[in-house]
């Protein structure tokens, strides 16, 4: 049992999930408490002290099933198959009293030492025939399995290192022995059939065990890349289901930076004494300053006004982006956003009214602001803005923005660029291409360079993250 | 304190708190190797609720520390009691100068305050927050953390001392140890991923939606007045609601809430008009709202049997007593 429990917490650790000695020990201690009947109670001993992160859950139900429970009930199907092919009015129970009759009837000399599988198949002690195949496995190497194309080799190993053949032969022996000792012909052949089907059903299950044990080595990869990747995945070949599931992930991650954010406020709001204002408000009390008072300094929180490309070939990157803004609405004292593609427009009033995912699908599918079905438009994107709404940039706003600079060959017209930058804070420039490729083709990102404060390859979301990081501070 | 699971599950239910099977699994475990249960799940599962319960079962007092942005030690823990400690200095004015008489330099006098610096110094003068009550309480507690994901990761840092080995040494005085050790439940809402170290030394319980089976079996204890059919229907619907995509998913407390509130209007039975005037109840967004009637159709599941000149009574009841819920 320890030896189990010790194989699954390895399996645990290659799927992803994080268990530490001090969890597997907790695990051993819980076990010791507890009758180990119930498999439900089992489960979720081991649950609770080895799995602490609820997205986890599912991925060790599932191995536990695949480790614990679904080779026991393999088992059992297969040799209740074994019984059931024997035809209608065979009968196990009794099969077995004729046995157990005839083995008593046999002298001592002739009694045979049969080994421990043989009994175990003859007994159809199910529980040690799985601690009999597990050792066999053992024995075989079968953990080094790593393809399809082995699972026939490693069967027969693992058959062959608990010798099923041998066990047979005293099975069939003993069969024999019977018939000498005056067994019914029927029953007798009857046995017989029902030997060869139970070696067929234990070779069965042995094969069960080496394909489940070549899942099992296999399963890490499934899961946990999966969810690994979707941080450094580029924004541009997400499926749908990665897409839903990106969402999650871009909110946990706005709210990881909104807690390092609140350290960071409350170490710099815990002030000094504030001796001049203690002392004041303290007179009442002759002076003896009763109540204590701090200063407390001035939070500078930084407006934004966010630019978006959402022509088609950047609306994913959008749609983070604008979500992660959005989830970090309380770092910043306002927020405007704009999307274009040729035409620029306005998409604030949506993210006042409704859900912030909502709001994105909307500004991003378009038809209401902007015309979407056009081709990209830098230059005439900023003019348009430098026209109309080039008051909403003040000292204390940083532009975002957020687009490839792919102008379709259209003017530039970096000097719109260069007067918002003159007015603003900072301009920052979030290009989801990687710089090798600036300038390049259709690309004008060259001519806006000089006018940026900070230009950063935006691919996916770590690289998100470590930008509005540095953006909140 | 518990012998065994089944009695855990028996006892909880005896105080009107039915669960299942892993609910008392994990209680009977952090009873027997004492140690903290880190509760997770969505809001309104009963994760306060647990603390509780298994606190009157167990017949053990309730200490609650409820955490928020900006807790620190000194809500937490003990902070000393400083205007009392400025108004005993002035009451007892004249006993320092008696103390200090004979004094010539300032330097005796300092000496001699130092010596008696531990009057002020002394538990008369510190109040004790939760935890320190916790270690304090001569007979065996439960202390409930609520929604530590709530509180900052530095506190979560303390937390652990703390929760490591139940002694707390306050520099004056020196180290409190607890006489029993309190049974630890915590809760959380996954506002935040807590640190590894504190979920280490924890044992984890993950409390989700009942199945429908427990939450009729729920539903029946805490609102007994409700019509079986009546109940199956409306679990049967917070079932379906749950599967949508909303901002705010219903939970328990949401269905007895809902219970009680049809208990009120009288409902026999759930009928789209009914269902529709009191959504509010169950879902507190707007949109949440409009898309749950949207799809009305899809969760009312209409039985087969079901008398279809009962409706419209119903339906057109229903409007008058809106008001009850607003």
């Amino acid at each position: 049992m320890q030896r189990k429990i010790v194989e699954f917490t390895n399996l645990l650790r290659k799927s992803g999930i994080r268990v530490s000695m001090a969890e597997s020990i907790d695990a051993f201690l819980a076990l010791d408490e507890l009758s180990l009947e119930d498999r439900e109670v089992f489960r979720d001993a081991l649950r609770t002290t080895m799995v602490k992160r609820s997205e986890d859950i599912a991925g060790f139900d599932q191995l536990f099933d695949l480790y614990w429970s679904a080779f026991y009930d393999n088992l059992r199907g297969a040799f209740d198959q074994a019984v059931g092919s024997m035809g209608g009015e065979f009968d196990l129970e009794q099969m077995l009293k004729a046995i157990q009759q005839g083995l008593q009837g046999l002298s001592g000399d002739q009694e045979m030492d049969l080994s421990e599988l043989a009994k175990a198949l003859l007994t159809q002690d199910l529980s040690q025939l799985e601690q009999l195949i597990r050792q066999a496995a053992q024995g075989a190497g079968t953990e080094r399995i790593e393809n399809m194309l082995q699972i026939g080799f490693f069967t027969r190993r693992t058959l062959e290192q608990m010798d099923s053949e041998g066990a047979g032969k005293q099975l069939r022996d003993l069969a024999r022995q019977l018939r000498e000792s005056g067994m019914p012909d029927a029953q007798v052949d009857a046995l017989l059939d029902l030997i060869d089907k139970f070696l067929e059903a234990l070779r069965q299950a042995v094969r069960n065990y080496t394909e489940r044990e070549l899942q099992q080595r296999n399963f890490d990869y499934m899961e946990k890349f999966r969810r690994e990747s979707l941080l450094e995945k580029s924004f541009y070949n997400l499926t749908e289901d990665e897409i839903r599931k990106m969402r999650e992930v871009v909110a946990r991650l706005a709210q990881r930076i909104k807690n390092v954010l609140s350290i960071r406020r409350r170490r710099l709001k815990r002030g000094k004494l504030d001796l001049h204002t203690m002392l004041r408000r303290n007179a009442g009390h002759g002076g003896v300053p009763f109540e204590l008072i701090f200063k407390q300094r001035r939070k500078d929180r930084p407006k934004l006004v966010i630019l978006c490309d959402v022509s088609s070939s950047v609306a994913n990157v959008s749609r983070f982006m604008l979500q992660f803004m959005y989830s970090l609405q309380e770092c910043f004292t306002k927020i405007r956003s704009f999307v274009f593609v040729a035409e620029l427009g306005e998409v604030t009033p949506l993210f006042k009214e409704r859900d912030i995912s909502l709001a994105i699908d909307k500004a991003l599918d378009g038809g209401e602001t902007i015309n979407v079905y056009t081709r990209s438009n830098f230059g005439h994107a900023f003019h348009y803005f430098w026209q109309n709404f080039l008051a909403a940039v003040d000292n204390k706003t940083t532009v975002l923005i957020l687009g490839d600079a792919r102008n379709n060959y259209n003017d530039p017209r970096a000097w719109c660029l260069r007067d918002i930058h003159n007015k603003a804070k900072d301009v920052v420039w979030l290009n989801p291409e990687s710089p090798s490729a600036w300038g390049f083709g259709d690309s004008v990102m060259d001519k806006y360079l000089p006018h940026v404060d900070l230009a950063e390859e935006c691919r996916n979301l770590k690289q998100l993250s470590r930008i509005v990081d540095r953006l909140v501070l | 304190m518990f012998d065994s699971v089944d009695e855990v599950v028996g006892q909880l239910g005896g105080q009107g708190y039915i669960c299942g099977k892993n609910i008392g699994t994990v209680v009977y475990l952090a009873s027997q190797l004492e140690k903290p249960v880190l509760v997770e799940g969505p809001a309104g599962v009963g994760k306060t609720e647990l603390a509780k319960v298994v606190a009157s079962a167990s017949g053990r007092s309730l200490i609650r520390l409820q955490c928020y942005e900006g807790l620190d030690e000194a809500k937490a823990l003990y902070e000393w009691e400083y205007s009392k400690q400025l108004l005993y200095t002035q009451i007892l004015k004249e006993k320092f100068a008696e103390a200090m008489s004979g004094t010539t330099t300032l330097k005796d006098a300092a000496e001699r305050v130092g010596r008696e610096d531990s009057v002020f110094f002394s538990e008369r003068f510190i109040v004790p927050r939760p935890l320190l009550r916790a270690i304090q309480a001569p007979e065996p507690t439960l202390l409930l953390i609520d929604e530590v994901d709530k509180s900052d990761p530095e506190f979560e840092a303390f937390l652990l001392e703390v929760l490591s080995d139940f002694q707390v040494t306050v520099p004056e005085i020196g180290t409190l140890t607890s006489k029993h050790k309190p049974l630890v439940f915590l809760t959380s809402n996954d506002t935040r991923e807590l640190s590894d170290a504190l979920k280490r030394r924890c044992l984890h319980l993950y409390i989700d939606f009942p199945d429908q089976a427990l939450e009729e079996r729920i539903l029946a204890t805490k609102v007994p007045g409700i019509e079986q059919r009546l109940a199956e229907d409306l679990v049967g619907m917070m079932q379906r609601l749950r599967k949508l995509d909303l901002k705010k998913t219903p939970s328990i407390s949401e269905t007895l809430d809902w219970a009680r509130a049809l208990l009120a209007l009288n409902a026999k039975q759930l009928d789209e008009g009914l269902v529709r005037d009191t959504l509010n109840v169950i879902l507190k967004y707007e949109g949440d709202i409009k898309k749950a009637q949207g799809e009305l159709g899809k969760l009312l599941v209409k039985r087969a049997e079901e008398p279809a000149a009962a409706a419209p009574g119903a339906a057109a009841a229903a409007p008058a007593k809106k008001g009850v819920l607003h």
